[in-house]
């Protein structure tokens, strides 16, 4: 267990495609011992770089996965998390930042600041997660990173500082000059693994001057005491660090390092300043739902001694077998005791407790606040939170979004139908908004989530991880039929010709639920008897029943309420199944008269990008059917909130990426049901009824 | 039809019957109050009431986030909707979405240029606006010649623009000196107070009418929307 929990650092390395992050993280393993060898990205060696373990993520050179590693440097413990650079994986991107207590920006210092360093860096500061900078690459030619400096101001509004100045750059990048300790620094041996700290040549000495008078002014801000000090000329390096550390803390400012990590420059310096500024667990607010207080916020204190919360955020079948990641939040957790599932409420004992390196695990006996390690063997979905029995508290509220889209996938290669079964079943487990079945009419598997992306990478990891192409149908999106006024029904069913006969007879009135929650509301009026208290249950299921699959376009029917007033039976040929059948002839009866409608699901759009490009997202949205509710705009930045039908936002994100040159970025997510216009639902009915006519022949 | 019954409960339709027609377009209206008193409610029933007669209504602001005044319409059109027994809510809630646009800057970002470039977007996209909100507008530090440039704006428009202006005590005697000194410029200014069970709205400047004793209106002190009787 890791007692001082100021020595923890929870960071997430962040980066575009070709910045060089791979590599970066491949060097902080190798210079803190954590792997013996270095090879390069997508390696000429056939090995590749450590941390990269998809294939999938290889090939698109995005990282959709998170996985944690931990290692030691000077004394402190960092847990580097893998951050998915994809911006419309939402679970995926929200549990890996949510583990984050401080990232590393990583920017290519020849290309800068590029769309996706600002998506990330967007959902970072979303997610409150202090951040620094490293500029890499320094080696290749064209790289200043001076200019990427200024990008970092103007394009991402950051209060970027230069820590380091370069000695030379491009094929002549030497190393760095500390600003802080004004010392030159070099990184020799065959890894660059020996920092040799050495004076600044005399020919940069009054640049580096310059450099760290501008560097004083700025931190100088979130610090009186070294205000003072420069004043009476007292400046020592504890107090800058101070200083940049509050600043950093409070992501009032981005101190920004230097290097090369393919060229072995710079990466030891960038660790040390990870240690200096970078928040510990401690510095951080963390908040869970207490689920026996309506889902409540609750802070959450990193204390070891208090009831234990911790949050499953990644789970991973490995060559070691199941992998629930893990990271404590509050308490501690132990081998060999015991803790509860907040969701499903199951009870789990602590088999093993390991702490994940790059490619070994290490057991230990026990957790604490603040800490990310993995246990074993232990059945649950990602996202979930265990406690130990003393609470009910959740990291995430328990309402999971129904889907809003499916699909129908089949195997290309018979051979593949038990890893498809595979594949699913673990999709299903890590992602609560991810569902699969199989639909009894056509015998076909169905997978549906919440957008046409999402399931792209679904069906993409199937192929990838488990050999298993698939062929998808075209997407189905979820619609609903519901009521809009009331409809009087009085039906009576009737089959008295020879042997046991059926009789039952109800009335009553189905109505909508106005703005109410709940999809179905039986409610008997019943009185004295006119239809048996023990059929009044079979009358409700007939009901259910057709509330399954609506006449007017076959999707299910929410919103209604049914009130059942008055029946007759028969003292021999009533029975459940007769009020059953009575029940769904009621419904049928009314159903038509109660003027039914087609919800459609419309989703809540979001939608960044720059000012200039404002005209040209609002028309996309306006294009669709869609609804904008507000714009919101800062330092050259809009942000659009909008409301649009889901079944208008196939190829969206090629759209949008054309209307802007690449420039705006996107999240949707399901927001509520509304009636679909008119000549929508006309369309819906048309090809339903054509269905049925089609199902008859 | 529903239409009137929601109007049967805005602050404006008494108002209108008391001030000469309303505030009218291209004319500046602001309504003061101290802290929490609930100006951006008003603003928002005032919004409202333009929204039911099918205007189209560009609510700007620098003091809240976009979700937080969206749930602000919300609340206050579901108050309307229920006092009125309206059958096809979900519709009119609907329209009055489409209808609504809102813009949210930072700080003392608002200028007039600022304003006529979003004007200029909206007409573009979805349409001119018939009303204006602008909230969280520092009025001290604004100067007579924005002030004067917001004006013309509502002139070219032909528009209504109102802002709510913050005031430092909860009674307000007379028009601030903030306002005073660009009192030609503002056509309508109304006072918010806190009363006993009731917010008072009352006028402090209607026009050239000289008579201001006659408006003197109770609200609801969570919905800023008359009191039911």
């Amino acid at each position: 267990m890791i007692h001082d929990l100021t020595t923890i650092r929870n960071i997430g390395i962040s980066a575009h495609i070709d910045s060089g992050k791979t590599t970066l993280t491949e060097r902080i393993l190798f210079y803190t011992g954590r792997i013996h060898a270095i090879h390069e990205v997508k390696g000429k060696d056939d090995v590749g770089a450590t941390m990269d373990s998809m294939e999938l993520e290889r090939e698109r050179g995005i990282t959709i996965q998170s996985a944690a590693t931990h290692t030691i440097w000077d004394k402190h413990h960092i847990n580097i998390i893998d951050t998915p650079g994809h911006v419309d994986f939402t679970i995926e991107v929200e549990r890996a930042l949510r583990v984050l207590d401080g990232a590393v920006l990583v920017l290519c210092g020849v290309a800068g600041v590029q769309s996706q360093s600002m998506t990330v860096d967007r959902q970072m500061r979303r997610y409150k997660v202090p951040r620094m900078a490293f500029i890499n690459k320094l080696d290749r030619s064209g790289a200043n990173p001076l200019r990427v400096t200024e990008q970092l101001r103007e394009k991402l509004s950051h209060n970027a500082v230069l820590m380091q100045l370069p000695i030379g750059l491009e094929a002549n990048f030497k190393g760095v000059i500390d600003l802080v300790a004004m010392k030159a620094i070099y990184f020799e041996g065959d890894n660059g693994e020996h920092v040799v700290t050495n004076e600044i040549p005399e020919e940069m000495r009054d640049e580096a001057e310059i450099a760290r008078e501008s560097m004083l002014d700025a931190v100088s801000m979130f610090s009186d005491e070294l205000m003072e000090a420069i004043l009476e000329e007292t400046v020592t390096e504890a107090l800058i660090h101070d200083a940049v550390r509050k600043g950093t803390l409070s992501m009032d400012l981005t101190p920004v390092f230097l290097g090369s990590a393919y060229k072995n420059k710079g990466v030891q310096k960038l660790l040390d300043a990870v240690n200096r500024y970078l928040p510990s667990p401690l510095d951080g607010e963390n908040t869970g739902v207490d689920l026996s207080n309506e889902e409540a916020p609750l802070a959450l204190a990193s204390d070891p001694n208090k009831p234990t919360v911790a949050l499953a955020f990644k789970l991973e079948d490995g060559r070691y077998g199941q992998l629930t990641y893990v990271r404590v939040y509050q308490g501690s957790l132990e081998k060999g005791g015991t803790i509860i599932n907040s969701r499903t409420k199951k009870k789990h004992k602590v088999g093993r407790l390991v702490r994940m390196h790059a490619d070994s695990m290490q057991d230990i006996e026990s957790s604490s606040a603040g800490d990310i390690v993995a246990l074993f063997g232990i059945d649950c979905a990602s996202g979930d939170t265990f406690t130990d029995e003393s609470v009910q508290i959740s990291m995430t509220s328990m309402h999971v979004p129904e889907p809003v889209i499916s699909i129908a996938i089949k195997p290309i290669d018979n051979k593949t139908v038990d890893n498809m079964g595979k594949a699913l079943g673990r999709f299903v487990r890590e992602d609560p908004t991810f569902r699969s079945r199989v639909d009894p009419e056509s015998n076909e598997t169905v997978i549906s989530g919440m957008g046409e992306l999402h399931l792209d990478v679904y069906v993409e990891r199937m192929k990838r991880e488990y050999g298993c192409a698939v062929e998808t149908g075209a997407p189905q999106v979820a619609y609903r039929e519901t009521i809009s006024q009331r409809a009087d029904f009085n039906y009576t069913h009737k089959k008295q010709t020879g042997g046991s006969g059926q009789y039952g007879r109800v009335a009553g009135r189905i109505e909508p639920i106005v703005d109410g929650a709940d999809d179905f509301e039986f409610v008997s009026e019943i009185k004295g008897g006119s239809i048996p208290t023990e059929y009044i249950p079979a009358v409700e299921k007939g009901f259910v029943q057709c509330m399954a699959k609506g006449r007017l376009i076959g999707f299910p029917v929410i919103g209604v309420r049914v009130v059942v007033d008055d029946g007759k039976s028969h003292s021999v040929d009533s029975s459940e199944m007769a009020f059953q059948a009575a029940g769904r002839g009621a419904f049928r009866e009314a159903y038509g008269r109660a003027k039914p409608i087609v919800l459609e699901p419309v989703m809540k759009l979001e939608v960044e990008g720059p000012v200039d490009h404002q005209g040209a997202i609002l028309k996309t949205i306006m294009q669709r059917r869609g609804t904008v509710i507000g714009t919101t705009e800062s330092s050259g930045m809009s942000r659009i909130e909008s409301e649009v039908p889901l079944s208008e936002m196939f190829g969206y994100a090629t759209d949008l990426r054309s209307m802007t040159q690449g420039t705006a970025e996107f999240t949707m997510e399901f927001a509520r049901y509304l009636p679909a216009p008119a000549e929508v639902q006309k369309e819906l009915k048309e090809k339903f009824s054509s269905k049925i006519v089609d199902d008859d022949e | 039809m529903y239409r009137k019954f929601l109007n049967a409960r805005s602050p404006l339709r008494l108002l209108e019957k008391g001030l000469h027609g309303g505030l009218g377009p291209g004319n500046l209206g602001i309504v003061v109050g101290g802290p929490g008193v609930g100006k951006a409610s008003f603003l928002v029933g005032v919004a409202l009431d333009e929204l039911l007669r099918s205007g189209r209504v560009l609510h700007v602001s620098m003091a809240h986030t976009v979700a937080h005044i969206r749930d602000h319409y919300d609340t206050v059109f579901e108050e309307l909707a229920a006092s009125a027994r309206l059958e096809n809510g979900t519709q009119v809630h609907v329209d009055v979405d489409r209808n609504r646009s809102i813009r949210v800057y930072p700080k003392h970002a608002l200028t007039p240029e600022k304003l006529r470039e979003a004007v200029k977007v909206e007409s573009e996209t979805t349409g001119p606006p018939s009303m204006v909100l602008i909230e969280g507008l520092d009025f001290k530090e604004t100067s007579r010649e924005d002030l004067a440039d917001f004006k013309a704006l509502a002139g070219e428009l032909a528009a209504e623009v109102w802002m709510s202006v913050s005031y430092s005590k909860e009674q307000i005697a007379e028009l601030p000196a903030s306002v005073a000194r660009v009192e030609d410029l503002v056509s309508v200014a109304l006072a918010l107070e806190p009363g006993e069970d009731a917010v008072v709205l009352r006028a402090l400047k209607d026009h050239d009418n000289p008579d201001l004793t006659e408006l003197h209106v109770a609200l609801d002190p969570k919905t800023l929307l008359l009191t039911r009787h």
